[in-house]
């Protein structure tokens, strides 16, 4: 089974040359379809526009603009684990 | 006389109007309901029946974003929120529902024969990587692609909204970025194995014989038979055809108008789930369903009796070609690799 292990790693390495290929031809919704008097934030969420959000505990917690946009690397290795400091919103709606 | 009617005409027109406005009036009183809470749906619909879209101006760049309705949308929606879920399910479960019946009466085929102990190389490393690559890319598109279909039916009521949402998101992205080396798979698939996969006379022999399926009949066959060529087929082009009409939908309007797009979802849908029924048969035979056959993507070589059994003009040409090399007296236990 070498032949299917190396199948896989070769799939691997061939989606993640794929995803930088696609972040440099891929324009983000926000810019292909908007004006800069009209831009969609793509880092905005819903959240954002009631100011705070109640987290899973209960509490209020901040602004969801301060959230931390995703790395490559997280989107690869699809990590999408709650950044030390990041607000719950953040984690719940990104 | 005749200035005098120009002047007169404005005051008759006013007062026409006025009258019938009058008499208008009353009679739009005694309607019932007079403020038709569905009115603004009525105007939409007669709009859209005398203009065939209803749009309007923006300041976007996005020109399609004016056209607010338009009918083929509708057919469109219809399509994946409700014909693309039958013919996904029918089959798909058809599929498996055939197999299990299948299985039940038929049993595995095993080698009549039994086992020579004597291996014959039946793939290479490289094409059993190709394989792979490709059959690997195509199971992990195959779930995330039902997911889109009828994953909100019937995975989001049993795992919530929250890890639908989060699986959902990570299928997305495996599917667009497995997609490339499922296309580079297929590709070389088609050159790998284009000379022997095309039809011949022995073909129609062994379809007329069930090949060896239906029935307890050995037909012969070449390196590929005739199932072997459909499927290969099935691959090449099903496989170009949601390669091209998922690199569309993956690049909306490179070129495409939103029609376009309409018609390259309606084509990605139902080539893909027609491609994973026929791929259920292909998994079914290469392992529960034929004794022996997994051994050729698994280690790369398989008995020679099962050889002999169901591709004896294959085993003929390779006893031919004179190459002592490809024959291994071994058990067929031992790994290739």
């Amino acid at each position: 089974m070498r032949a299917f292990w190396v199948a896989c790693l070769a799939a691997v390495a061939i989606a993640v040359g794929a995803y930088f290929f696609l972040s440099a031809v891929q324009e983000p919704t926000g810019v292909a379809v908007a004006t800069d008097g009209a831009r969609i934030d793509t880092s905005w969420v819903w959240r954002s526009l009631l100011g705070t959000s109640v987290s899973e505990s209960g509490k209020k917690t901040v602004q969801a603009e301060a959230c931390d946009m995703h790395k490559n690397w997280q989107w690869i290795f699809i990590d999408f684990r709650r950044r030390d400091g990041e607000a719950g919103a953040c984690w719940a709606s990104q | 006389m005749a200035g005098a009617w120009v002047r007169i005409r404005p005051i008759l027109v006013a007062v026409a109007l006025l009258v019938f406005s009058a008499a208008a009036a009353p009679l739009a009183a005694q309607q019932p309901g007079s403020v038709d809470p569905n009115a603004a749906a009525v105007k939409e619909q007669l709009l859209l029946q005398q203009r065939n879209r209803i749009e309007g101006l923006g300041t976007i760049p996005d020109a399609k974003s004016y056209v607010i309705e338009q009918p083929m949308g509708r057919a469109w929606r219809e399509f994946h929120e409700v014909w693309l879920h039958w013919i996904g399910a029918i089959a798909v479960l058809g599929m498996l529902a055939v197999l299990i019946i299948f299985y039940l009466s038929r049993g595995m085929v095993r080698i009549a024969s039994g086992r020579s102990g004597t291996n014959i190389v039946r793939f290479n490393a490289f094409e059993r990587f190709v394989h792979w690559m490709t059959a690997t890319c195509f199971i992990i598109m195959a779930l995330s692609g039902l997911n889109i279909t009828f994953g909100k039916h019937t995975l989001l009521p049993l795992i919530g909204p929250s890890a639908f949402s989060w699986w959902s998101l990570a299928a997305k992205y495996a599917h667009n970025l497995l997609s490339f080396p499922f296309t580079l798979g297929v590709f070389l698939i088609f050159l790998m194995w284009l000379g022997g996969n095309v039809p011949n006379r022995v073909d129609i022999e062994w379809l007329k014989r069930g090949g060896g399926i239906v029935g307890h009949d050995q037909p012969p066959a070449y390196r590929f038979n005739a199932g072997q060529k459909g499927v290969y087929w099935i691959v090449v082009l099903g496989g170009a055809a949601v390669a091209v009409s998922g690199y569309i939908l993956m690049f909306p309007f490179y070129g495409t108008n939103i029609a376009d797009m309409q018609i390259a979802q309606v084509v990605h849908g139902v080539v893909a789930v027609l491609f994973v029924a026929v791929m259920l048969a292909h998994v079914y035979i290469g392992t529960i369903g034929m004794q022996g056959a997994f051994e050729a993507m698994g280690k790369g070589t398989v008995d020679l009796n099962w050889a002999k059994e169901h591709h004896s003009l294959w085993v003929e040409q390779e006893r031919l070609r004179n190459d002592p090399g490809r024959m291994q007296g071994q058990p067929s236990a031992t790994p290739a690799e």
